[in-house]
Order: C-alpha cells, then structure tokens, then sequence
C-alpha cells in the first residue's frame, strides 16, 4: 500500500476524535464530491461551475424514494450514481460542446436551471424548506442512524470510490484526459473524440457527485435547497482548489480544510459565508496553487518550521 | 430589455478581459441598493438613478484596479474563485448594511399607475424601463462603433496583442471595460429595484441570466447581446402568463433548447 | 501505387481561397515534398488532408477509399498522422506518455479503458518506446515534454506522428527554427524514415528538399504551379518567376 493511502486511512480513524462525528462524515462525503469534480478540472481541465445540479439531483430522487418507498441503503446510493450520471450526461451534452468561459458559464446557467425547478416544485423538494425527513434505514441488522456506524458506513464508501477513481487515473483513461488538457487539438489529431471524452469525465464526475449527495441527505436527514444552488457548486470548486487540483488526494486535503473552516466560521457569526469570500479572495491573491503549494514555499523560507 | 442590458455589460468585461466574472450580478444588486438609500436620502428618484450607476462603476473600478488586474495570467479557476468570493462578499455586506429581508422601492410619481394603451393596460414604469433600457442599449452601441475608444474596445475583444502592438494602454483599457460593465450592471439594477423590490438574492438570480444572454449572443457580441435578452425576455414573458412558476426556469430551458438546435449559439461566433 | 491522393481540393476562408482546385497524387512509399512561398496554401493542405479543416470542395482518396470530410480523430485510425509546424505537444506529460497516448489511441483495443493500468498494454508501450527511440530521445522518457529543449520538442512532436504506426507521415517544416546542427539530425532523421513511411514533407530550407526529396509539388496562391523531380523543379521557369529570386535563387548563388 502506498503511503498517501496509509495517511488517509489514519485520518479516517483520528478524524471522529478531533471533530464532531457529523462533520467527520461530512468531511469524506465532500471528499467523493471533490474526488468528481477534480477529474473535471484537475485532470481534464474543464471548470464546472455547476456540481450541484448532479449533487442536489440525486439526494432529492434518492431522498424521495428512501423517505416514501423505504429503499434500502445501497439501493438508495446506486440510484443516486445513476442520477447523477444521467443528469451529468445531459448537461455535459450541452455543455462540452463549447470551450473555455462558454463551458463555465454554461455548467452555471443549467445548474441555475435545475435550482429553480427544485425551488419550485414545492410538491416535492419542499422549495426553500428543503425535503426533511430522509431516514437512514438499518441494512443487514446494522443501524445506520447510530452516528458512529454510519461514519464508518460513509468511510467505506469514500475508500471504495477512491480506489475507484485511484484506478481511473492511473488507467488510459486518465492519460488521456491528461493529454487533453495539456492540447486539445493534438489529442485530437492523435485519435480521440475529444468532446466524448470530456463528456465521459463529466459523466463519471456526475456519478460520485450524485453518491455524495445521497450520502449528505441520509447524514442530516434532509436535502436543503442549497444542496442543488450555486453555492454549493462554488463551495466543491473551492474546495478543490485549495487542496490542489491535479493530484488524486488535492480534494481529500481540500475537503476537510474546507468542511473545518466553514463549520467553525458558522459557528462564530451567521453572516459566514462573508468570511468564506474574503478568504476565497485572499487566497487567490496570495495562496495560488493550494495547501500544497503554500506549504512547498513556505519550506523554501523555513524548512525548519516546515519540512518537505 | 433589461436582460440584453446585464447581457451587455457582462459580455464587455468577459469578452474583453477574458475572466468569468460572477460578480455581475452582485454588482446588479448593489446597484439597486444604493438606488434605494441615494433616492430616499435624497428624496429624489432620478438624482438616485443618475449617482446609484456611477457608484457601481466606482466599484468596478476599484476591483479591477485591485484584484481582478492582478489575475490575468492566472488561470479561470482563480479568477473564477476571485469573482465568486467578491459576490460572496457583496450580497453578504448588503445583508449587513440593509438588512437580509427584502424590501419594495416605489417609483417615483410620475410614473406610478398605468397608461392605457387602447388594448390593454400597460404599467407607466416598466414602459419607461423599456424605453430607458433601450436607449442605453442604443448609447453603449454608439459608443462602441462611432467612437475612437470603442473602436479600440471593439478590436480588444477580438485581439489582445494587436491592440498593445498598437500602443494603447491595455491595461486602462481594461478597468474601463470593467467600470463600464459593472456600470450597465448598476443602472439595470437601479431600473429594476421599482418593478421587483429589493432582496439579498436578486444578485445570483439575475447572474445566471445575464450568463445565458452571453452563452446565447456571444462573448462582446451587441446584436447578440439583445436578441438573446429579447428572445428570453419574450419567452419568460408568454410562460409566465399561463404557469407562473417556470417563469424563471423557462429562460434556461430555452437556452438549452437553443443549444441543443445551434451548439454554437445564436450567431454562432467562436 | 498511389497512397494519398486528391482531386481538384479547394478552401475558402470568405474571400480568401487558400487551397484552390489542387490535384495531387503521393506514391507510395515515396517522399513527396510541398514548397511554396509563406501564406502559399501549404499547412491548410495538411489540415484538409488531416481533417482539420472540412474543404470547400474537391476529394481526397487514402489508397482508393474516399475520405473526404472524414474528422481529424478518425483520420488518425485511418493511418495518417502528422506533425505540427508549431511544437504541438502536450507539456506536463512525460515524453513516454506524450508518445503512449498516441499509441494508445491507434492501439489494436481500447478494453480496459477506464480501470486498467495503462502500463497493461504492451503493443502501445512498445510502439511508444520504439518511437521515442526512432528519434533519439529513448533516453529521456522520463523528462517533462515541457523541460526538454526546442530541438528535442521537434524531435518528440516527430515521434507523437510515428508513435500512431501511420502508413502516410505528413510532416510540416519538422526543422522549423532549429540550428545548423539540428537541422542536420533532423534530416538525418528524416532521411531514415525514408522508405520505411509514405512521407509528404513541408519545409522551407531548399537544401533539405533538394537532398530527401523523390518527387516535389510547388504551391503558389493555393495552386500547384509545377511538379517533378528535384532537378526538374531547380530548372522550372516558373518556379524561379514565383520565388522572384527568393530561396531558389539562394541556392542558385
């Protein structure tokens, strides 16, 4: 095994000590969303600004059944896979036809689309009071609304889909989209269908998102609107990008500064999100390239404080 | 009309310096703040709708200078981040300066009430909104192909080096693309604040349409800009007769209608 | 026999037609070289025959089948490949890697596409080392695309081509801003190649084409003013009328 992976599986088990086991959980569910969204813009260079739509989608079908059908849990995430795979193959349809800020704008635009059909059809989604009342139904004698089985529950699946996407990286596949990336046109030119290959990872992203939105509904028991909104699209861009994009474990890191700051910051004062954008914008201007990336230069200054 | 307007200044400043930027339609809200406080500090509509606009352009002009200037080489990830962190912050701050329940801001009297136009009734204030939408369209249009420095706007739109080969100082040129923009986003804020009131979420939602505007018209496309602002307009406007509800979804549908039809938008440039 | 041929191409841009009614017939097994004074219509050429470019009309035959209008990623399966006048590569993959996709990408299967390990697929791993070291850099597969002088750039944009096993190698200027010393290895390079592909050469250093080349085809203004071998083409009036004392009359003097 390698070394990264020995690292995140020590974090699994320290991770409920430090923090609350809810925002544990919450910290590896955003981590699958994460691991979606990088293969988009980490290894493909596509930004997608609208993850939310396969998130928010698949937690409200998923939502739906598990609260009036009574599914069981595995069946309740395969639905949210295929809900976000299939929400993800429509938009990314659309979407990678065009390049560059057409892309972005567009991923935006169709997520503001499902946004409002969510926040309309109160029948339903419930609008701005979201849909409560998602169980989280035993399987196989083990209860799942015990929050310490169902941090562990959520664990085993962000592993499984890490070494999911762990496989995909490291297969053609991920060569592949590496390459377009790097030049469209001569990725071309050597023999792929580009815009099917993007569509692929759009795809697949939308697969781990929609698994990830199920899990966030089944942890708080509800799918708040703001689950398919803007924000939360913004929120997984962020995310990403302060792990650093491009590598397989960014996310991961990304995910539980993230989940930390925003959770902590909500607790001191209500007008949060405020924070959030005074910190996105200071590390734009001043932390590009992430953690990572941060970390490598303050080694540079002092390796003693930071070592490499 | 007001949709081609936020189209038009959005599409300026992405088309020109070439960044997402989602803080338009922050700037939209702003806009229409400050309408309100100017206007009823001054107990003046049009004093309001004259300084709310140059407020905002006063802003984007501070952004730009101090922000957005320093991001260009950066990639659209962070400039994307950037904009979407200065939203946060501005529909955040009007949260905090007026407070996160929405409010009403009347028209001014002249024209309160509706004029009849013979076949139906017709509110004074949106006419005006048309007709005022419509002249700005014209203005911005003007300046653009009749003068020197639109001219010069113009070809930054389509090329960057040719434009500094030239000499012209590309990076003024860009914080006035950028004032300039946020400025039609000021004014299409401060017209709307009398038809739709005013509430912290007016920024996102008008964001997204000024987006689909841009995806439909083309990035510094000004024929496009309206006919997209138009056609969704209209659209919206038929929908909303018989379902209310999808009045809004309706304006991205018809985006992805369009697109699935011409993948490359309406005229079809890039 | 013939490997690539096309019947009266032509493209427009608007006004301008940069290819205009171009009949040209490329032996197989034979290296064909393309010259003509800057902005004659020579890359557009390549990007019709690559797919790159749909022509305004006109047809282009791989061997006897019809390819026009055939998309640049199919026109890869079809077996021709080419390089770029600009180095085209991909930068922050290794050199093995920029080779592999290529491999890869013309390889006899994709199965496996998404979860097996990409060191799995011996036939492109071995196409991508043989071509790597085809063009000399069979050393330097773990370097960064993007960390490798410009010489070996155009050494590795070569090596991208061969790597898809094309039958048809369009090359376009491969000696593009190298030194003298360069240039020679790339010649040496090409020459090598010679026999082994059907190659169709752009370039503009007349002493290259005059030493590789069998046959060569002179552009103008998006036409074909002369064809022939290279001595025919050296005595060619109109050539020399074209050029205006240009590169021929440098070698000329």
């Amino acid at each position: 095994m390698t070394r990264p992976l020995i690292l995140v599986l020590a974090a699994i088990v320290l991770l409920p000590i430090a923090v609350r086991p809810a925002i544990a959980t919450e910290i590896w569910i955003f981590a699958i969303f994460g691991l979606g969204l990088n293969l988009l813009l980490g290894y493909t260079g596509l930004l997608s600004f609208g993850q939310s739509t396969f998130f928010g989608s698949a937690a409200y079908v998923a939502g739906w059944l598990l609260k009036h059908y009574g599914i069981n849990v595995f069946f309740a995430l395969g639905v949210g896979l295929g809900v976000g795979a299939l929400s993800a193959l429509v938009v990314g349809y659309l979407c990678v036809q065009r390049s560059g800020l057409y892309f972005i704008m567009l991923t935006f635009a169709l997520n503001q689309l499902f946004y409002f059909v969510a926040y309309q059809w109160t029948s339903v989604t419930g609008g701005e009071d979201g849909m409560p009342g998602i169980p989280r139904p035993a399987f196989l004698g083990i209860d799942f609304s015990n929050p310490i089985n169902y941090y562990v529950f959520v664990c085993a699946i962000f592993l499984l889909f890490l070494l999911l996407m762990k496989r995909i990286v490291e297969s053609p596949l991920g060569k592949i989209l590496i390459a377009i990336r790097e030049n469209e046109i001569r990725a071309g030119a050597v023999g792929f269908h580009v815009p099917r290959f993007k569509l692929l990872a759009f795809v697949i992203g939308g697969a781990f998102s929609g698994v990830a939105g199920v899990l966030y509904a089944m942890l708080f028991g509800i799918v708040p609107l703001e689950s398919i909104s803007f924000v939360t699209s913004g929120n997984v861009v962020f995310a990403t990008l302060i792990g650093g994009s491009g590598s397989l474990y960014g996310p991961l890191i990304g995910s539980v500064v993230f989940i930390w700051l925003s959770e902590s910051m909500s607790n001191v004062w209500a007008r949060w999100p405020l924070l959030l954008g005074v910190a996105f914008v200071i590390v734009v201007l001043f932390f590009r390239g992430g953690v990572v990336e941060a970390w490598n230069r303050l080694a540079l200054k002092s390796p003693k404080w930071f070592p490499k | 009309m007001l949709y081609a307007l936020m189209g038009l200044g959005l599409s300026l400043i992405t088309g020109i310096l070439n960044i997402p930027n989602f803080a338009h339609g922050a700037l939209f809200a702003v806009g229409a703040y400050l309408l309100a406080t100017v206007a009823g500090f001054l107990g003046n509509f049009w004093l309001g709708l004259l300084i709310a606009p140059i407020g905002v352009a006063f802003l984007g002009l501070i952004i730009e200078y101090a922000g957005v200037r320093r991001l260009y080489a950066a990639g659209h990830d962070y400039q994307l981040l950037f904009t979407f962190g200065l939203a946060l912050i501005l529909s955040e701050g009007i949260i905090l300066v007026w407070g996160p329940v929405g409010f009403s801001h009347l028209p001014p009297p002249v024209l309160r009430g509706g004029l009849d136009l013979g076949f139906t009734f017709y509110p004074k204030y949106r006419l005006f909104v048309m007709l005022a939408a419509g002249f700005l369209v014209l203005l911005t249009w003007l300046f653009l192909e009749k003068t020197r420095y639109g001219a010069i706007m113009r070809a930054g739109i389509e090329n960057k080096e040719m434009v500094s080969l030239l000499g012209i100082d590309i990076h003024r040129l860009f914080t006035v693309a950028f004032a300039l923009g946020a400025y039609l986003a000021g004014i299409a804020g401060a017209l709307t604040a009398p038809i739709r009131g005013l509430s912290p979420g007016m920024g996102v939602d008008m964001l997204g349409i000024a987006f689909v505007v841009v995806a439909l018209g083309g990035l510094g496309n000004l024929l496009g800009a309206i006919a997209a602002g138009v056609l969704i307009g209209v659209a919206q406007a038929i929908v909303a007769a018989y379902w209310i509800e999808a009045s809004t979804a309706v304006i991205f549908a018809v985006m992805a209608l369009v697109l699935l039809v011409r993948p490359q938008g309406l005229f079809g440039i890039r | 026999m013939k490997a690539l041929s096309t019947e009266q191409l032509t493209k427009s841009f608007g006004a301008l037609t940069a290819v205009s009614g171009v009949s040209l017939a490329i032996e197989a097994g034979s290296l064909h070289s393309i010259i003509g004074p800057n902005g004659a219509g020579k890359t557009t050429l390549f990007n019709l025959l690559t797919g790159a470019f749909a022509p305004t009309s006109g047809k282009i035959f791989l061997e006897q089948k019809e390819i026009t209008g055939t998309p640049a990623h199919r026109i890869a399966h079809l077996g021709i490949a080419r390089s770029f006048q600009r180095t085209n590569v991909f930068p922050a993959l290794s050199l093995l890697d920029n080779v592999w996709v290529a491999a890869f990408a013309t390889g006899p299967s994709w199965k496996g596409l998404l979860f097996r390990n990409k060191n799995q697929y011996h036939e492109a791993n071995e196409r991508a080392y043989q071509a790597l070291s085809d063009v000399g850099l069979g050393g330097k597969s773990g370097h960064l695309a993007r960390a490798i002088s410009h010489g070996e750039q155009r050494q590795l944009e070569l090596a991208i081509a061969l790597a898809a096993a094309p039958r048809v190698l369009l090359l376009d200027e491969p000696a593009a801003g190298l030194s003298p010393e360069e240039t020679r290895r790339m010649v040496a390079l090409v020459r090598s190649l010679k026999g082994r592909y059907t190659i169709v050469l752009i370039e503009h250093k007349m002493d290259i084409i005059m030493s590789v080349s069998d046959r060569i085809s002179v552009m103008h203004f998006g036409r074909l003013i002369a064809e022939g071998t290279p001595a025919e083409i050296q005595r060619d009036p109109e050539v020399r009328r074209a050029y205006l004392g240009g590169i021929v009359g440098g070698v000329a003097a």
